[in-house]
């Protein structure tokens, strides 16, 4: 059985979700029944490949983190547990972390898993590229004896923040006999992964699914209770919608179906819905405004565009309920860092009108006061429905609006490295660690012109960069938190992105299936535990 | 005198008759949507998804985000009608264009354009349209363009096989023994006899354009500020197993006008071409 030293638990908490309508329950009952195919979806399209070093975002964390393990990773009480650790202890002065090594690891080629292989995974595959954000001030890594391997870091790394790297998605340890000497990049290993979760990859039948077997060897003796897993791929929400009504699909994750299939298929009693298992990956729909355009020089403009928009219109119709207004860059969920004392800007179309006239742009002869572009990230579909609502409204208060909603490449390049848009609706997903997730949207060092998902708006403000500096280094929990609700005041005024919605992603599953929906971030669990009443 | 052969031509056929009354409908909804509904058709007016009949305010009933669909659908009849109308005279500019020259010249200059042709036709169209919408970006006038340059290619086709049939008439023999320019014998002489099939093909390619760009906006890549019956559609297509009215109204508006199209496209053909129905 695992032993689980670590336990130094921020915030105890329960990081559960308050939503409406949504069932709850442990979803799990009796002793585990063996044996058993689940065949699982996700509310999104294939993977550019099984594994990708670097992220490439939630497909490819999807399909690589049932065959893949981390060090660590997070329970949906707070707590931190090792995975390929066994537990991690800070130094005095907090700039070198000591971890011990799980032994008896196997790879799925039947090689053991060493120190090696993590010393190679943190300085080649971390640093490059899977976290590079977050070791910026990593200084190295290295392996003292045969089960231990020291984080040497340039300053104060709080615990908290080490222990969130540690459970990042795809910080996986993989194998150096593999890797080494390669591209990671380009490594064909990365279609058919060596690695040493409880699922062994078997097959990758493009444009349909992922087959997975059984890991014999896995070093939790229990698990995994089921004999295969089978990751499928179905383009259209409809089709998932009819694939697990038909008993062939058992658990959808990240939003498989439309919201109001959601209901319709809870109503047979044969499905629960439930939006618990993202509390680490809690997506938002943000709106962001391009400070190279001279128009959002002052503050004031930029927060009468959030007064203009009923954040509670878009949760309720846009997105049937399965989101709530957003009021802060630091999520609700994040009970390490959100706080509720921010500053505001409430839906008040007088007072966005009234800013805009004090900032110097009255209404013109053609009742418009200026004209703006919108750009809809055409990824989800619900963003276009936000587009068009925001259009509306900022229409509403005398400003002109082009909308557009391209597709995902074309978005992505706009946004993120054409910078070709005066306003943006796009979406970020965080977890509860704010550094580097949430701040590199913000801090200067996050204007990347080419990566996606950084800092487009072009925001630069030396008093942001300091704080996000200070908060880097600070080793006192007490005092971080109070130097990120500084951050989340300092951000909300500003106004340059902020959410408009933080979205409820709902998992689907078939009542038979047991033991679901208990990560934080489940989507990006090992599922090794997952099992099928009969 | 003539004027009206042609019209009790065309009216013998019955569909067509229908066809173009409807399409009449269709037209004065479009001229005069701004009339019925003064204010932008994507505003949100009501509460989202009232059934048709719900409200007597929205007859047709509104969309998953309570905009009037009656709005959109008379709005939209005239992005429809736009798009079928510049891209049918965009495709038979193109296409009679490249058809004469190449018919009347012959040899290498025929050689080359009839290769451009194919090689347009190579492509599949519907992802030719959506390739070049996503580059040069959703707007209507390029949505037009695009559909456009996809429909070119029968009109060239066909208006090269009337040029290569009429080039080496007498009357144009004898044009040419004139000293007529080429210009003008094509122009003035062969272009007036060579129409009517391009007329009829002309008419179909604007009942082919309003379905590519109902694809267009279906898959999302419409212009999203325009009301277009596509775009309605692809809206609702998430909602079809419980609004299914959202996808179903504005698809009965595509499939008449289409239909009414081709019914049109018929009687001219009938009414052009007297001896073909006769046989």
């Amino acid at each position: 059985m695992t032993i689980n030293v670590s336990r130094r638990v921020f915030g105890a908490g329960v990081l559960a979700v308050g939503v409406a309508g949504a069932s709850r329950g442990a979803f799990a009952q009796g002793t585990p029944r063996r044996g058993g195919t689940l065949v699982a979806t996700w509310g999104g399209g294939e993977p550019q490949a099984c594994y990708v070093p670097a992220g490439g975002g939630s497909s490819p964390t999807f399909s690589s983190s049932k065959l893949f393990e981390r060090l660590a990773k997070r329970n949906m009480d707070g707590s931190f547990e090792g995975v390929l650790a066994e537990s991690w202890k800070p130094s005095a002065d907090f700039k070198s972390y000591t971890v011990k090594v799980r032994k008896g690891v196997k790879f799925h080629d039947g090689k053991d898993m060493t120190v090696d292989d993590v010393v190679y995974s943190v300085s080649e595959i971390w640093k490059k590229y899977a976290v590079a954000s977050a070791l910026t001030d990593f200084a190295g890594i290295e392996s003292p004896d045969a089960d231990t391997v020291v984080f040497k870091y340039n300053n104060p790394t709080p615990e908290f923040f080490f222990a969130s790297t540690l459970c990042s998605p795809v910080a996986y340890i993989v194998p150096k006999h593999v890797y080494a000497g390669s591209d990671p990049v380009t490594n064909p290993a990365n279609n058919a992964p060596i690695a040493t979760g409880p699922w062994k990859f078997k097959e990758w039948v493009r444009g349909s699914h992922f087959e997975y077997v059984k890991n014999e060897n896995y070093w939790k003796k229990d698990e995994p209770y089921l004999d295969r897993l089978i990751i499928r791929y179905v383009r259209d929400p409809a089709g998932r919608a009819a694939a697990m009504e038909a008993g062939d699909i058992h658990i959808g994750v990240f939003n498989p179906v439309a919201p109001p299939d959601i209901k319709r298929l809870t109503g047979t009693g044969k499905f629960v819905a439930t939006p618990k298992g993202y509390e680490e990956a809690v997506w938002s729909t943000t709106l962001e405004c391009n400070m190279r355009n001279p128009i959002f020089a002052k503050r004031e403009v930029r927060q009468a565009i959030f007064n203009a928009i009923n954040r509670d219109f878009i949760a309720k119709t846009v997105y049937y309920g399965y989101a709530r207004p957003g009021t802060s860059p630091i999520y609700s969920p994040n009970k390490e860092f959100f706080t509720a004392d921010t500053f505001k800007t409430p839906f008040d179309p007088k007072k966005a009108a009234a800013l805009l006239d004090a900032a110097g742009f009255p209404k013109k002869a053609d009742g418009k006061r200026f004209t703006l572009n919108l750009l809809s990230a055409g990824w989800f579909p619900e963003n276009g429905k936000v587009g068009a609502y925001v259009k509306q409204v900022l229409e509403d208060v005398g400003i002109g609006i082009n909308l557009t909603v391209p597709d995902r490449p074309t978005s992505i390049k706009r946004i993120y490295t054409d910078y070709d848009f005066d306003l943006a609706i796009s979406n970020q997903a965080n977890p509860s660690e704010p550094v580097p997730s949430t701040t590199q949207y913000f801090t200067t060092d996050g204007i990347l012109k080419g990566v996606p998902f950084r800092n487009a708006s072009g925001y630069s403000n030396p008093d942001v960069d300091k704080l996000v500096d200070r908060i880097k280094v600070e080793t006192d929990p007490a005092k971080r938190k109070a130097l990120v609700v500084d951050f989340q005041k300092v951000i909300t005024q500003e106004a340059p992105l902020l959410p408009l919605v933080e979205l409820e992603s709902i998992t689907l599953a078939s009542t038979k299936v047991q033991n679901h929906s208990n990560d934080p971030n489940f989507l990006a669990a090992s599922w090794g535990d997952l099992w099928l009443a009969s | 005198m003539q004027r009206f052969e042609f019209l009790g031509r065309f009216a013998r056929n019955r569909g067509a008759l229908v066809g173009a009354g409807l399409i009449l409908v269709v037209a004065l909804m479009a001229i005069l949507a701004p009339v019925f509904f003064p204010t932008d058709p994507l505003r949100i007016v009501g509460l989202p998804e009232l059934w048709p009949g719900e409200d007597s305010e929205f007859p047709l009933g509104t969309d998953s985000l309570g905009r009037d669909i009656l709005a959109m659908i008379v709005h939209g009849a005239r992005a429809t009608l736009l798009i079928g109308l510049f891209a049918s005279a965009v495709a038979t500019i193109i296409g009679v264009g490249v058809g004469a020259i190449a018919g009347y010249f012959g040899g290498w200059v025929d050689e080359i354009a009839m290769r451009a042709a194919e090689l347009f036709q190579t492509i599949p169209n519907l992802i030719f349209v959506l390739t070049i919408v996503v580059i040069l970006g959703s707007t209507l006038s390029n949505i037009v363009i695009a559909i456009g340059i996809v429909s070119w290619t029968p009109i060239a086709r066909m208006t090269r096989a009337e040029f290569l049939a009429l080039r080496d008439r007498e009357f144009v023999q004898a044009c040419r023994s004139m000293g007529m320019s080429d210009f003008r014998i094509i122009l003035t002489e062969i272009l007036p006899n060579a129409l009517p099939p391009v007329i009829v093909l002309s008419s179909l390619v604007v009942a082919g354009a309003i379905l590519f760009e109902s694809a267009v906006s279906f898959l999302g890549l419409g212009d999203p500020n325009v009301a277009s019956w596509g775009r309605l559609v692809g809206d609702g297509r998430q909602l079809i197993r419980s609004s299914w009215y959202i996808c179903a109204i504005p698809g009965i508006a595509i499939m008449i006008t289409v239909l009414c199209l081709n019914l049109v496209g018929d009687g001219l053909n009938d009414a052009l071409n007297p001896k073909l129905r006769d046989r």
